[in-house]
């Protein structure tokens, strides 16, 4: 798994923690859709713990359908947690959260 | 009309229906005579008057030169179809628009407009040049756009409206007139999922049909001692009224009776001609006609439970006119002992999918210009799902022209109960609100905004409508697509189960020159399979490059990239770019076989047979029960081509084109067995890899790798366990990929290669310039220089030439 592919993390590209419910997974993914149709420039990448990524609708679609399976579901979460433990990888990780703005279960 | 409506249309073999959705009810459309169901039948009279429906299914027997029905298996065909007193030839899309406007104009009368836009349902295994052809009627019938959806999803959808919202798993049993399609569905939350799904495309309704056809042929030779003859054309009329007998006393033992009679007078048989015919047929008689029909569907649903590890099942959904069948009802209840789901119309239930389909995809039936209120108030441009499982979806929006002077928007919900907070915009006009839903009901909003002088207006649009309901993924690609490699490898694109609509571009080399002047073409085989040899795979399409269409000679090596596409209907569309030349190339060949002869077709036969008799030795002496009964299947499959194709020898189209795809399934089936029989040597492989794999993450790979490698392992266990071919290789795929991130992490991984390509010069398109380069290799390898030395073996890989035996193995592919 190098860093293209975990930067490619579905919790990542739809900006949720592990936690999330299925509706939320399905929310988030459907506010970006729609963001990224009207073409909203800030939803045009997203922060990762190796830098900022590009963000287009296939790759929102793309996270959805990995998420709503659930046992492609329990690998991502798996590599999340990796992400978020592993400290080599992680540098700076802790204020991340915060700095790109993470937020959790996506309340509105 | 102020709330949208949807059309969903289900374009059937024998019946076609439509269905609206208006956010809340599914009301069905119904003909001038109040029925439901349109049969799909089309007529021409002699002075060239067309009929549709029960008024040409009237026509089925008494002029059945001039009427025609199940014209939907041959779409997509060059086949075309004769009305000889108008003297007219019609296409099979053209008789399949026919039926669309007939439908079209019962909106109209129900409804009062026209319909514009529509979603059609077509069937899960259709092809790339069927669903082109699907929307090629529609567009003749008028329609300004359609989407298609897959039937089973639709029936999926509609069962999932009509059901509380319990989750577990449902299996949806589809069996139409030609068709049967069953899936495997999730359900959570109002969110359908497809867990998987498998079908027969050679087993329906039409099937039991034939079977007692043939039963009653055997009866008519006994009793009159006349034999009807599938391969006699002279008998085609004889065997036409037959079958609409069949049809009819399959269908009244189906409601009530234990007993029916057969009657037909005035039958012509060639020469002789039969009185009168009275056959008593019982239904014990009829469930053991149907009996082995049955039993192949349950082995279908059977295999795909196993294959996705599903032992209970909570709901079947029964979908088809053919599900009435008491016979089959009680064996699928016996077989899974799971309740029907209740109070849907197996009938109705793909066109009310459809329907909802439309809702989720937000295609309004009316056309842009009927939907459009008069303009006024300063212009949103409003995204948001038009149907949803969220009570709480966002609408985001911006606003069109920054002159209007929008300072922030509000929804307020028109039955007073809820009301938004005031949006405000940001410096890209734009904004994102949530909503509030009504459950399982539709909720319009009114849109206001508040100007920069603090008036606020009713914005343009006024009202935004939302739908609560079932909401389906988007449809998963059934099989793995990719591009066959010139050394009979697959470049994988898009992995099954991956969200549709998807697009790839990855860029390839051309392993031969091509010159224009060449009377030439560099062929791109686009394959699909879970195999990682090309040709175990199935070519689905070709992009040819003719070399007169080149600008300047291609060098082998040249770079071409290529761009595949599927979109959520399942079509598949694909582009060719030679950087080098600026030249694109975009025709996919069509992939449908011309007309083949019946002679052909039974030469094949022959050999499929054969093929499979060495298999069933095979399978016997090493008591492979699962080879055994799939080869049983086979034969079920092969006895119908060879009727098939009698009747095609008799002048009937659509046996011909039915063999033809039936022959292509056979050799998929036997190819499997033959996969099976390659299992010893698939395991080894996995253990190989295995091996491998773990000794280079053990040394190089990082903890992911290692995880995930774990994680393949237990998947290929499991997988191992089930026999499923098709994930072994996929994960077999995965295994390796994990194993060459962690192998190329080792410093000497390059040199490596280095030394490989060195020692196997000779065999270089271009030795001086394979000389040269590995000169340069060891330079880099000795500065310690990486990134150059993998450059550099790159290149020298590209000079190695293709094996001739295995470009012959992956259809001739030119780029690898």
């Amino acid at each position: 798994m190098n860093d293209e592919e975990l930067a490619n993390n579905p919790f990542l590209v739809l900006e949720l923690t592990a936690e999330a419910t299925r509706a939320e997974v399905e929310r988030a993914g459907q506010k970006l859709l729609a963001q990224l149709a009207i073409g909203v420039s800030s939803v045009k990448s997203y922060q990762t713990p190796f830098g900022a990524r590009p963000r287009d609708e296939s790759k929102v679609r793309m996270a959805l359908s990995a998420l709503r399976d659930p046992e492609q579901r329990v690998l991502h979460e798996l590599w999340l947690s990796d992400l978020e433990g592993d400290p080599q990888v992680l540098l700076g990780w802790p204020s991340a959260f915060a700095s790109i703005g993470w937020r959790g279960p996506c309340t509105g | 009309m102020e709330r949208p409506l949807y059309l969903g249309i289900d374009l059937g073999t024998t019946n076609s229906a439509a269905c609206i959705f208006d956010g809340e009810q599914l009301q069905s459309v119904r003909t001038a005579t109040g029925e439901t169901l349109t049969p799909s039948v089309v007529r021409i009279d002699a002075r060239g008057n067309v009929s549709v429906g029960a008024r040409a299914f009237r026509f089925l027997q008494k002029d059945s030169d001039n009427t025609r029905g199940e014209f939907k298996r041959l779409m997509g065909s060059k086949n075309r179809y004769r009305f000889p007193a108008a003297n007219l030839e019609r296409s099979p899309e053209e008789l399949a628009a026919e039926v669309l406007v007939s439908l079209q104009k019962d909106v109209e009368a129900q409804l009062g407009m026209r319909p514009r836009r529509a979603v059609v349902a077509v069937p899960a295994l259709f092809e790339l040049p069927q669903i082109k052809a699907t929307s090629e009627a529609a567009r003749l019938a008028g329609f300004e756009r359609i989407e298609t959806i897959q039937e089973p999803v639709a029936s999926a959808l509609a069962s999932g409206w009509a059901a509380d919202e319990s989750p577990g798993a449902w299996l949806v049993y589809d069996l139409g007139g030609g068709t049967f399609d069953v899936s495997l569905l999730e359900t959570q939350d109002g969110l359908l999922r497809i867990a998987g799904h498998d079908g027969d495309n050679f087993l329906g309704g039409r099937d039991f049909d034939l079977a007692v056809v043939d039963w009653l042929i055997a009866r008519i030779a006994e009793s009159c001692g006349v034999s009807i003859m599938r391969s006699e054309p002279s008998h085609a009329s004889a065997i036409a009224k037959l079958k609409v007998a069949a049809e009819e006393a399959k269908i009244e033992l189906s409601r009530a009776a234990n007993e029916t009679i057969i009657v037909m007078e005035a039958l012509r048989v060639g020469e002789h001609e039969i009185d009168l015919i009275e056959q008593p047929l019982t239904r014990a008689e009829l469930e053991k006609i149907s009996e082995p029909l049955i039993d192949r569907s349950v082995r279908v649903c059977e295999r795909l439970m196993r294959s996705q590890g599903v032992r209970q099942l909570d709901r079947i959904v029964l979908v088809g006119g053919p599900t009435m069948m008491p016979a089959l009802r009680r064996r699928l209840e016996q077989a899974f002992g799971a309740p029907f789901g209740s109070g849907l119309d197996p009938m109705l239930l793909v066109a009310q999918g459809a329907a909802l389909f439309a809702a989720t995809a937000g295609l309004d039936a009316r056309a842009a210009t009927q939907s459009a209120p008069p303009a006024t108030g300063p212009r949103l441009w409003l995204q948001y799902p038009a149907m949803t499982p969220d009570t709480s979806p966002f609408v985001v929006g911006r606003a069109l022209d920054p002159t209007d002077g929008v300072k922030a928007v509000r929804f307020s919900r028109d039955d007073s109960e809820w009301q938004g907070e005031w949006l405000t915009l940001d410096g890209e006009q734009s904004f994102a609100g949530m909503m509030a839903l009504k459950r399982r009901a539709s909720s319009t909003f009114g849109v206001e905004v508040k100007l920069v002088d603090d008036r606020v207006v009713t914005a343009n649009p006024a009202k935004v409508t939302l739908v609560h309901g079932v909401s389906i993924g988007e449809p998963p690609l059934a099989r793995t697509i990719g591009v066959a490699r010139a050394d009979d490898g697959v470049a994988v694109y898009f992995e099954r189960g991956s969200p549709l609509p998807i697009r790839k571009t990855f860029t390839h080399r051309t392993v031969e020159n091509v010159s224009p002047t060449a009377d030439y073409a560099l062929r791109v085989p686009i394959v699909q399979g879970d195999f990682p040899f090309a040709h175990l795979c199935r070519l689905v399409g070709v992009i040819e490059i003719a070399a007169a269409s080149l600008k300047s000679p291609l060098p082998a090596g040249s770079i071409i990239e290529l761009t595949l596409e599927v979109d959520r209907g399942g079509a598949l569309s694909a582009k060719a770019f030679l950087p080098a030349q600026d030249l694109v190339f975009e025709r996919v060949e069509q992939l449908l076989a011309p007309a083949t002869s019946p002679e052909k077709m039974l030469a094949l036969v022959a050999e499929l047979e054969q093929r499979a008799a060495g298999l069933r030795g095979k399978a016997f002496r090493e008591g492979a029960r699962r080879a055994v009964s799939t080869l049983a299947d086979f034969e079920a499959t092969i006895a119908t081509v060879r009727t098939d194709l009698d009747a095609a020898r008799g002048g009937d189209q659509d046996a011909a084109e039915k063999a033809r795809r039936a022959l292509i399934e056979c050799d998929g089936v036997l190819a499997d067995v033959e996969a099976a029989n390659a299992w010893p040597e698939l395991s080894a492989r996995v253990y190989e890899e295995h091996t491998h794999a773990s000794h280079w993450v053990a040394h190089y790979g990082n903890e992911q790798e290692k995880r995930a490698l774990s994680h393949c392992m237990d998947l290929v266990e499991r997988a191992l366990r089930s026999r499923s071919t098709g994930e072994i290789e996929r994960q077999l795929r995965a295994m390796t990929r994990i194993r060459l991130a962690a192998y190329f992490r080792d410093p000497a991984s390059w040199s490596r290669s280095l030394d490989f390509a060195a020692s196997d010069i000779q065999r270089a398109t271009d030795p001086v310039k394979a000389q040269a380069l590995v000169h340069q290799g060891r330079k880099a390898e000795l500065a310690g220089n990486r990134a150059e030395l993998e450059r550099v073996v790159r290149q020298l890989w590209q000079l190695y030439p293709v094996d001739q035996e295995e470009r012959g193995l992956s259809f001739n592919s030119g780029v690898r």
